[in-house]
């Protein structure tokens, strides 16, 4: 019988390379995992996400939303409250330029920051497990949710590849 | 001479790892000492003097502030410029710069960065303040309202409440979102209650897993990318605020890209100011190194070049236009009222930054820390140059006058550096004020094999 219950095996590497070696085991086996690095580096995207992330298309709807809505702003408002100047069109175009490129700006900044709240998954204040504040400094963690009867499979992986410590907690 | 920041001092160095730098930054977060008191009090005193000032003339009336007929742009306008262009070369180097993957940001931008976002707020203070009656300043946003009007999307001042509201908003994004990872690397070696507190909310739970640094990374490209036509855009801005007028010594088509080279000058000057007594008191040596200073002496030197080259075309289209009101102007500046102002900024900007064709002297940390003190002072005086000296000369000698100074004005000046220096101050002891992970991207990341990648990210 399958044992259903998940636990979280953490393997603390000080090598980034032994990191991404485990990595590649617990994927061959298809394991759930996430790796933890205090560096963001291209040789761990090429192997965990080598996928392009979606958070260029928020930026650019919203940046084009922004630019839409600088420039409408600027006619609504000038079309409400007629201030003749000389001959000039009321919509002068070229002087509402700068609204509407500020705005493709600002919406565009304010969404890419909304895009990394949602993939990232932040804010986020529970606590994470298999984390380990070592992350953050100066080892890569690899951290494999699997069910019990799997555990000891997983450890040997990790410790094969190199790991430092391996440890088994809750879940992931 | 020190090359990068991973060839160290001298052979017997050993290279900087990943620890040392988490160490060494967060080193500087400890409880605050003495000095580090006596600076926020420094700051606080030239701040209540600002405010006084202001609580003042707001009490007494504008007429306190020794604006009058011809001059209605006076000091403030003045700072008003300055404190924008201090802001300017935090993007440039935050930004631009990341885009061209120039590596010798990597130790300086956070504090380029903090620097712009805490003189942009600085610099916002001053049209408010200039406006007289402080609590009218909300009619300049498009708000629907009792009057039944709108403001006027033509005049460049409503383009200015565009470009350095967005300019604020976007440089504090992206400074906070740069300071997430290093924050949480502050989380997890903080140990009072308090910290604990601050660092577990403003890191919004932030953990390195290799799904948040990938849409991390995808997206700080793309702020970097929406922030580096601002550096262009928000000065150029600016100068339209000028530019587009008709006075004698505003009306001019090298405006814009004459404020954006002032500006990053006026602002890398800054950051040297600024980090020459941080990179001593913490002991940033091994991050901090001399190639960064060479750097940033080579980044003055260009722009300098530029502003030389602006401030002579200036004089050239005067001479060329055959006008004589635009002429009489630039006669006016260097021989006139103000000529004091004039050369004095002739020299801090033009002469005196070209000695550091003397390859010595861009890593000489004294010689650089007196130069950037004079480059401000020179662009403070440009900004003076341009505003007062146009005003007092304008048209017909009726039009002509001259300018009082009122303590009120340098009351309200020197709290601007108390406002700025306080932020400053309580920024370096409270958040990591280097990039932990920059600096940790430009290191080799520690590996048991060889890799193909190279150090660089």
């Amino acid at each position: 019988m399958v044992d259903s219950t998940t636990r979280a095996v953490v393997g603390i590497f000080t090598f980034m390379d032994d990191a991404l070696e485990a990595v590649k085991k617990v994927k061959a086996a298809n394991h759930e995992y996430r790796l933890y690095s205090p560096v963001p580096r291209h040789e761990i995207e090429e192997v965990t996400y080598p996928e392009k992330s979606p958070v260029r298309i928020v930026s650019l709807a919203c940046a084009i939303t922004g630019c839409t809505a600088g420039f409408a702003l600027a006619i609504l408002c000038s079309l409400d409250w007629p201030m003749r100047t000389s001959a000039k069109n009321i919509a002068s175009i070229p002087a509402f330029f700068v609204p509407g490129y500020e705005w493709t700006i600002l919406f565009g900044g304010l969404g890419t920051l909304m895009a990394i709240f949602i993939f990232c998954k932040i804010p986020n204040v529970l606590r994470t497990a298999g984390y380990d504040p070592r992350f953050s400094h100066d080892k890569f963690g690899v951290v494999v949710a699997c069910a019990n009867n799997q555990v000891d499979d997983v450890k040997k992986r990790m410790m094969d590849s190199g790991a430092d410590e391996v440890d088994v907690r809750e879940s992931l | 001479m020190e090359q990068t920041l991973n060839q160290p001092h001298n052979e017997q160095d050993p290279p900087v790892t990943y620890a040392e730098v988490n160490d060494t930054v967060l080193r500087m977060m400890e409880p605050p000492g003495t000095g580090w008191f006596l600076l926020l009090f420094t700051c606080l005193f030239f701040l209540a003097i600002g405010a006084t000032s202001w609580f003042y003339q707001m009490w007494s009336g504008f007429g306190e502030s020794g604006k009058s007929h011809p001059i209605g742009w006076g000091t403030y306008i003045t700072n008003f410029v300055f404190w924008v262009g201090i802001a300017h070369s935090g993007t440039l180097i935050s930004a631009v710069l990341y885009l061209f993957r120039a590596h010798f940001r990597q130790p300086i931008y956070r504090l380029a960065e903090a620097m712009t976002v805490f003189a942009v707020m600085t610099a916002g203070l001053f049209p408010i303040i200039h406006l007289g009656r402080p609590w009218y300043a909300l009619w300049l946003m498009p708000y629907p309202n009792e009057r039944a009007l709108w403001p006027n999307f033509r005049s460049p001042l409503l383009w200015d409440v565009f470009a350095v509201s967005t300019y604020f908003t976007i440089s504090a994004t992206f400074f906070f979102v740069g300071l997430i990872p290093d924050i949480a690397a502050a989380r997890d070696r903080a140990t009072t209650k308090f910290r604990k507190a601050l660092y577990g909310v403003t890191s919004l739970g932030w953990r390195g897993s290799h799904i948040q640094w990938k849409h991390y990374t995808a997206a700080y490209l793309i702020f970097a990318a929406f922030a580096t036509p601002l550096v262009v855009s928000v000065h150029s801005v600016v100068s339209w605020d000028f530019a587009m007028s008709i006075v004698p010594g505003w009306h001019a088509t090298i405006f814009p890209p004459y404020f954006v080279a002032g500006a990053i000058f006026s602002g890398v000057a800054m950051v040297v100011t600024l980090i020459i007594p941080l990179r001593k008191a913490f002991g940033l040596e091994r991050l901090i190194t001399l190639f960064h200073f060479d750097a940033m002496s080579k980044l003055i030197l260009v722009t300098s070049g530029v502003v030389t080259y602006s401030y002579v075309t200036e004089f050239y289209t005067a001479w060329f236009s055959n006008n004589p009101f635009e002429r009489f102007q630039f006669w006016f500046r260097p021989f006139g009222e103000f000529w004091v102002a004039f050369w004095g900024m002739t020299f801090c900007n033009c002469i005196f930054p070209q000695l550091l064709w003397i390859r010595s002297l861009r890593t000489n940390i004294p010689f650089l820390f007196i130069l950037s003190i004079f480059i401000n002072i020179g662009m403070w005086l440009e900004r003076f140059n341009i505003i007062f000296q146009s005003l007092t000369r304008e048209y017909i000698p009726a039009a002509w006058g001259g300018y009082n100074f009122s303590w009120v004005e340098v009351g309200i000046t020197v709290g601007a550096f108390g406002w700025f220096g306080m932020w400053m101050t309580l920024f370096i002891k409270y958040f990591p004020s280097v990039a932990i992970t920059e600096i940790k991207e430009v290191i080799p990341p520690p590996m048991r094999r060889a890799s193909s990648h190279g150090s660089g990210h």
